[in-house]
């Protein structure tokens, strides 16, 4: 069975700066697929290249659809919904338009409506917060923030940048837990790039590690995090 | 004492003008982080348009729509085809660019249009109201429909999905990539909608002081002033600052420097403001929500 | 080995035993040498315009100084210009001062208000500048027309002067002397940015075009440098307005608009941004260009002007002696036989 997103020979450059050399990767249709390594390894890198960010060679496809040289927004529209690192909220914006702007790709508008009471029921603080600026939320609301304005598109295939950077322990397990319920609740494929490798790990199918541009290693996250050698090599712990 | 407040109120007029450009200066601003010195001259010109429609027998309202409509895809299309290039320019290029509009928009009305002066009508009665001579018809109809113009955009921006776009765009254009916006089209649409705000400024302020090539420069200023006054990045403080400008104009123009030197009070509203409050009187602490 | 030395000489930028310095100086003496020779062969009238192309050489030059160097955009050197002039017309009319004595006056007063207006000015960068200056150039008709001024400006009319006679009765007509005048005039003001742009000045001023933040944290005065780079500039375009007076013989407050001050910030981006040569050719532009534009359609040339800017602006932004610079670059990279980007530099 064909892959859902798939690339082979991905290489991407900011201007004259080859950052990744050659990458081959895939995400399952209903899987989660994580992409771990350290920093400036080339991890958010790759989330752009499938988003049209930066400037590529070799090939994705997407449903059996080439995207890449697309620009990001046909991209989107497709169906893959991005949780930059940063979090990208609109500051200036309230939470419920930051919301709305989620959807406003949408394939059909019937629904809107639902997808936000989906939305409020696995994030109740946002519907607290919901008239509220949103650049005055806390980091982890911005991070749920961020994640529902994606889901609110209805993607098949939901990028995912380092959510846990910068959250306290509890938020990020939280997250993680809300993850693997929207994974399987809404039929939703992600890719996850973390450099938290052990809840990564926990929460994936398959896992990649990828070292200054280039892979080193793929398989099964189980697999990986049963193998001393490695953990301790590239993961560090 | 009624010459003063006639002052006032002929300010206020004025300054709903004013009003209007500075707005359109800051949409342009906000989206674009440029200032579009070719403003007045597109005002200029949707205006001379509109007088070619009503000399040719067109009623006053339909020219007067239909040139907001032309005006809107003049906006459009100047952005897409002319400025797309140099969107990622340094900043002198882009003047330049700016600068080449300008003149290109005079030469050519100036060029069709002839520089001989014209009336242009006003569509609002000539008799003072209320036998009072506080205030004309037309200065309260002026007020009246750029206040009208600013809440409809007020509503637009707020109140649907295409305003909010507008806006994502204009604060954050990755995200907005991000949400599936087409951000190039938001700015195309910024520019449209300034210059159809500008060509309403220009058919108000025409019958005032008269149509011609050279209308629009000194109310360009004014309108930067204001804009400047009001804090540049503030549709709010923009609207706010041309009010202000267009009634300090009219004051001192009567009260202290005489008529001939207004141009140099707008020159020197706007070092005060540099010197004294560069943020302008609203600043970056206003939560900007139009 | 042979190859080595000879591609290494090339590599430096050398031709035919040279180095790139000597045939740069080459260069210029044999510039200087033909515009010295240029009025003895054509008409007064072709004088008269070389004459003004180098009154608009300084001038542009001056703009670059502030723009290309410094970073600081603006639309008003118009104001400067105008003030030059009035200044040598008034010193010229009412004091009988003779003309080469007004320069040093008139570039005494532009520098004093240009530092002024450079204070407020600092605060703004790009377009806000623009703006403040734009705000100048409109204004400055206006100011010149003034009632309270008109004793000194001879208000809407403005003042006439007469022409220089050569001196020493030197068997040249009054046009080429003229020339010859503006001619070293030019030559000094050149040398002198020059100068000026190679030492601390110089460095100071694009450090805080570069790296602002930086430059001020390496102890560069910004404010005081920036207001003084404002007044260099403005010194340099009113000594150009101030030769231009004398070589219209006329001045009037129309003459100073907003255009003006349009025209000068076109010579900068056509010559090249932060270049000195460029200024010649930018120059060149304002002062024929119009004539060429005026051909092509007598009813809106200022249109067809326009439309030479922004096309300029997409095809060569970074100005006639950048786009030079670039073809001199492959050019040399032909000769020496090398493949592009191994030629380092």
């Amino acid at each position: 069975m064909a892959a859902l997103l798939e690339a082979t020979g991905l290489q991407a450059s900011y201007g004259p700066t080859r950052v990744l050399h050659g990458f081959d990767f895939a995400v399952e249709e209903g899987g989660i697929t994580t992409i771990l390594g350290a920093n400036g390894a080339g991890k958010t890198t790759t989330l752009r290249a499938v988003c049209g960010m930066v400037k590529t060679q070799g090939a994705i496809t997407f449903q059996g659809a080439r995207i890449d040289g697309k620009a990001t927004e046909d991209i989107v529209r497709l169906g893959i919904a991005h949780v930059p690192d940063g979090r990208g909220t609109f500051v200036n914006l309230s939470v419920e338009e930051n919301l709305r702007l989620g959807a406003y790709a949408r394939r059909s508008r019937a629904g809107v409506e639902q997808v936000f009471e989906r939305m409020y029921a696995y994030f109740p603080r946002l519907k607290e917060r919901r008239r509220q600026q949103a650049g005055t939320l806390s980091g982890g609301e911005q991070q749920m923030l961020a994640i529902a304005r994606a889901l609110m598109l209805g993607p098949r295939l939901l990028l995912m940048d380092e959510p846990s950077f910068g959250l306290a322990p509890l938020i990020v397990r939280e997250i993680f837990g809300i993850m693997r319920t929207i994974n399987r609740d809404e039929k939703v494929s992600i890719l996850l790039v973390e450099q938290n490798a052990s809840l990564a790990l926990d929460l994936a199918d398959h896992a990649y590690l990828i070292e200054t541009g280039r892979m080193v290693m793929s398989g099964a996250s189980k697999t990986i995090q049963n193998d001393e050698s490695v953990r301790r090599s590239y993961l560090g712990y | 004492m009624e010459t003063f407040l006639h002052q006032v109120f002929s300010g206020l007029a004025t300054g709903g003008i004013y009003a209007s450009i500075a707005l359109a200066l800051v949409m342009i601003y906000q989206a674009t982080h440029h200032i579009n010195f070719a403003q007045g001259e597109m005002a200029m010109f949707a205006t001379y348009i509109s007088w070619s429609m009503i000399n040719a027998g067109m009623p006053y309202w339909a020219a007067f729509f239909i040139t907001i409509v032309i005006a809107f895809v003049a906006g459009v299309l100047i952005e897409r085809i002319v400025v797309r290039p140099v969107e990622n320019s340094p900043v002198i290029s882009v003047v330049i660019v700016f600068i080449g509009l300008l003149v290109i928009i005079n030469s050519c009305a100036g060029w069709i249009f002839t520089y001989t002066i014209k009336s242009f009508p006003s569509p609002f009665p000539a008799t003072p109201p209320f036998g009072s001579n506080l205030v004309s018809f037309h200065e309260l109809g002026s007020m009246a429909i750029t206040l009208g113009l600013l809440t409809a955009l007020f509503l637009f921006f707020r109140f649907t999905p295409l305003g909010l776009a507008m806006r994502a765009a204009a604060q954050n254009p990755v995200s907005s990539r991000l949400v599936g916006i087409r951000v190039g089209w938001m700015l195309a649409l910024g520019w449209g909608l300034a210059a159809a705000i500008g060509s309403v400024a220009g058919m108000m302020v025409a019958p005032i002081v008269f149509l011609d090539p050279n209308m629009m420069s000194g109310i360009l200023l004014y309108g930067f002033a204001g804009a400047l006054l009001g804090g540049i990045d503030n549709p709010w403080g923009a609207v706010a600052g041309g009010f202000i400008v267009g009634v300090l104009e009219n004051i001192a123009g009567a009260y202290i420097v005489g008529t001939e030197l207004k141009l140099t009070v707008a020159l020197v509203v706007i070092i005060v403001t540099l010197v004294i409050k560069p943020g302008g009187l609203f600043g970056r602490t206003f939560v900007t929500r139009v | 080995m042979a190859a080595t030395t000879e591609t290494s000489a090339v590599a430096a930028g050398g031709y035919a035993g040279l180095s790139a310095r000597t045939w740069r100086v080459i260069g210029v003496l044999a510039a200087v040498a033909i515009a010295c020779a240029a009025p003895f062969t054509m008409t007064n009238y072709h004088i008269f315009q070389l004459t003004l192309t180098l009154v608009y050489a300084i001038a542009v030059l001056g703009l670059n100084l502030l723009t290309g160097f410094n970073g600081q955009i603006s639309l008003g050197h118009g104001a400067f210009y105008a003030l030059g002039a009035y200044t040598t017309a008034i010193l010229m009319d009412h004091y009988g001062v003779p003309y080469w004595a007004t320069l040093p006056a008139a570039g005494a007063v532009c520098l004093v208000f240009g530092f002024l207006f450079g204070l407020p000015a600092l605060r703004l960068e790009g377009h806000y500048l623009a703006l403040a200056t734009f705000a100048l150039a409109l204004a400055t008709p206006q100011l010149l027309k003034y009632k309270l001024f008109e004793d000194f400006t001879g208000g809407v009319q403005g003042i006439v002067l007469l022409k220089p006679d050569p001196p020493f009765k030197l068997p040249i007509n009054a046009d080429q002397w003229l020339y010859l005048f503006v001619l070293a005039i030019t030559i000094a003001m050149f040398i002198l940015a020059w100068n000026l742009l190679r030492g601390r000045l110089g460095r100071a001023m694009i450090a805080i075009r570069d790296h602002p933040i930086a430059a001020s944290a390496m102890g560069v005065n910004t404010a005081l440098y920036k207001s003084l780079t404002f007044g260099i500039s403005a010194m340099f375009t009113g000594i150009a307005g101030a030769l231009g007076a004398i070589a219209v013989q006329f001045v009037a407050p129309d003459s100073f608009d907003l255009f003006l001050s349009i025209r000068f910030l076109v010579g900068v981006a056509i010559g090249g941004l932060a270049t000195i040569s460029g200024a010649f050719f930018g120059a060149a532009f304002i002062e024929f260009i119009p004539n060429v534009a005026d051909q092509i359609s007598k009813a809106a040339p200022w249109a067809i002007y326009g439309i030479f800017l922004i096309v300029f602006m997409y095809v060569m932004p970074t100005g006639v002696v950048g786009m030079i610079r670039v073809l001199w670059g492959k050019l040399r990279r032909a000769i020496a036989g090398r493949p592009e980007g191994v030629a380092a530099r």
